[in-house]
């Protein structure tokens, strides 16, 4: 079972990703598995989802703690014992930190037969200037960034040229290790360079 | 008046807390205390045990019994003071496999959505953790030490509300949540005084989403700190703050928050805290419960415990809620070290 991360503040467009990689993969043959870390949207999410016929896990929580992070690991571990998907993608609540989530699946590695893919850090564009403006959210999104193997500038068909230019300044700054992709759930602009990615990490591994 | 070698360990846990000497720490905690070697020896589920006062306190005298912790410590899970705030819980009776219970259903989109049940002593599961408290006691007497928690206002915030919502009022309106904030910590300091007058000897406040992982230190003054302070002058005692995550740029606003001890985890540089604290300041932690009790060799739980006392903590707790299947030796290994 692969690991891959879809993550980013609220209203970021993580949900319409997951939703596309997730017909992407199955499309392909793979048997794909999605863990919503979000009491709040799971109920939507997953008679969504469930419509793809995938194994929609409630971990819910709202707390970011030991609890949520060992019911995480054990959601975890369940479904690769007993849906063995080859992929779970996790989409972990909106304050989560992507490095929480992989240190999980690190611990869970070893005995479980699974391996880390890509992590994708969505970050809307025509909101930049809040989300990196204000002190509070400053420093949760700069930390979602910062664990990014891919950061996704969304809503690029809504945003100025400006705002996607800024935003891609600020967050090379954040993390300058990043892949750098403009996205659109509504175009389709970079879907396809993200699904590949995940799909050459998940044959990588 | 008791010499350190007659200190029952209720004595030692209660007089450690006070600041007087009292030898060796004590082996204790004040959050979650439950395993899977007890729970497995008396033959309790795990997701039923959070809902019965007879079995919580079972399972929670059973750290005292089978481990010699000095202490016993209900509830176990994350979700009392949501539940009676409204909120609905998931307890996972037909997972095959051990989950905690978390909430499934919030209770709270707006400040005014925020009401402290006319009879709070009865309100969701409020009464499980009273009657467990009552049990603890009549069982083993005056001898072990009884802790309870309840979340931080923030923290139970986030329980009840929307996270991201909450995040996110924080700081487009935080005068809202400074609101939702206060209403909320009138409902804590409420229920710290039923535990209180159930029996309970100490008491923690965990504000585990206060972490600086995610709120920034000056937010954490500007918006979480007064209310920490509020609650704990209201407090019984003794009280201990919690905070999970990476606190070292909080330590100083923790300890003026005013409890008896701070605790803090894994990611606290405890020499630091130390020496920005003083010799005075009683802090607890903060062995990894996931990374060296669950999934450590138990030949490093010893040098682990070691470790955080030697780097300052005053006594050693568990960064955070035991994982309820650490192995059975690692715990054996835990208590031993914490014994020699």
């Amino acid at each position: 079972m692969k690991l891959v991360q879809i993550a980013g503040y609220l209203g970021s467009g993580k949900t319409t990703l997951i939703l596309t990689l997730v017909k992407e993969l199955s499309g392909g043959g793979s048997k794909v598995a999605v863990l919503v870390n979000d009491v709040g949207e799971v109920s939507v999410d997953g008679r969504v989802m469930e419509k793809y016929g995938l194994a929609v896990k409630d971990i819910g929580g709202g707390c970011i703690c030991c609890q949520v992070a060992g019911n995480m690991r054990k959601t975890l571990e369940l479904l690769a014992k007993n849906y063995r998907p080859d992929v779970t993608i996790v989409e972990p609540t909106g304050i989560a930190v992507p490095n929480a989530v992989r240190e999980i699946a690190q611990t869970l590695a070893p005995k479980n037969n699974m391996r880390i893919g890509v992590t994708v850090v969505l970050f809307d564009t025509s909101r930049a200037e809040k989300l990196l403006g204000y002190d509070t959210l400053k420093r949760l999104v700069s930390t979602q960034l910062r664990d990014a193997d891919i950061i996704a500038l969304n809503k690029v068909d809504v945003a100025s040229n400006e705002k996607i230019e800024q935003s891609r300044a600020a967050v090379q700054q954040i993390n300058p290790q990043a892949e750098i992709v403009r996205l659109s759930n509504r175009t389709g602009e970079g879907v396809q360079t993200i699904a590949q990615a995940v799909r050459e990490i998940t044959m990588k591994a | 008046m008791a010499t350190q070698t007659t200190l029952t360990p209720r004595e030692r846990v209660m007089k450690f807390l006070k600041g007087e000497e009292v030898g060796r720490p004590p082996i204790f905690s004040g959050m979650g205390n439950v395993i899977v070697p007890v729970l497995e020896k008396y033959g309790i589920n795990f997701a039923k045990v959070h809902r019965d006062p007879a079995l919580m306190a079972k399972a929670a005298a059973g750290m005292y019994r089978e481990f010699g912790f000095e202490c016993a410590v209900v509830p176990f899970d994350l979700g009392v003071e949501a539940e009676a705030m409204g909120a609905k819980m998931n307890f996972y009776d037909d997972v095959d496999g051990l989950l905690y219970p978390t909430v499934k259903e919030k209770s709270v989109k707006d400040v005014e959505d925020v009401k402290i049940p006319a009879d709070l002593a009865q309100a969701g599961r409020i009464p499980v953790v009273t009657g467990a408290v009552r049990k603890i006691r009549e069982e083993l007497g005056n001898d072990v030490a009884i802790g309870t928690y309840i979340l931080g206002p923030f923290t139970l915030a986030g329980q009840v509300k929307e996270l991201d919502e909450l995040l996110e009022d924080s700081f487009v309106e935080p005068e809202k949540t400074n609101v939702l904030l206060e209403k909320i910590s009138d409902l804590i300091i409420g229920v710290f005084k039923i535990y209180h007058e159930a029996g309970a000897d100490y008491f923690t406040l965990r504000e585990m989403g206060a972490t600086s992982d995610v709120i920034s230190p000056k937010s954490f003054k500007s918006l979480i700190k007064p209310h920490l302070i509020r609650i704990i002058s209201k407090m019984p005692r003794p009280a201990i703050l919690h905070i999970c995550g990476d606190t070292n740029s909080i330590v100083e606003d923790m300890a003026e928050c005013g409890a008896d001890a701070i605790s803090v985890d894994q990611k606290n540089c405890i020499t630091d805290t130390r020496e920005k604290l003083g010799t005075e300041v009683i802090i607890l932690g903060n062995v990894d419960p996931i990374k060296v009790l669950h999934q450590g060799a138990s030949k490093d739980v010893g040098p682990a415990v070691l470790e955080s006392l030697n780097g300052g903590a005053s006594a050693v707790w568990p960064g955070c809620d035991f994982w309820p299947e650490v192995p059975h030796q690692n715990m054996e290994e835990y208590v031993k070290a914490l014994k020699s």
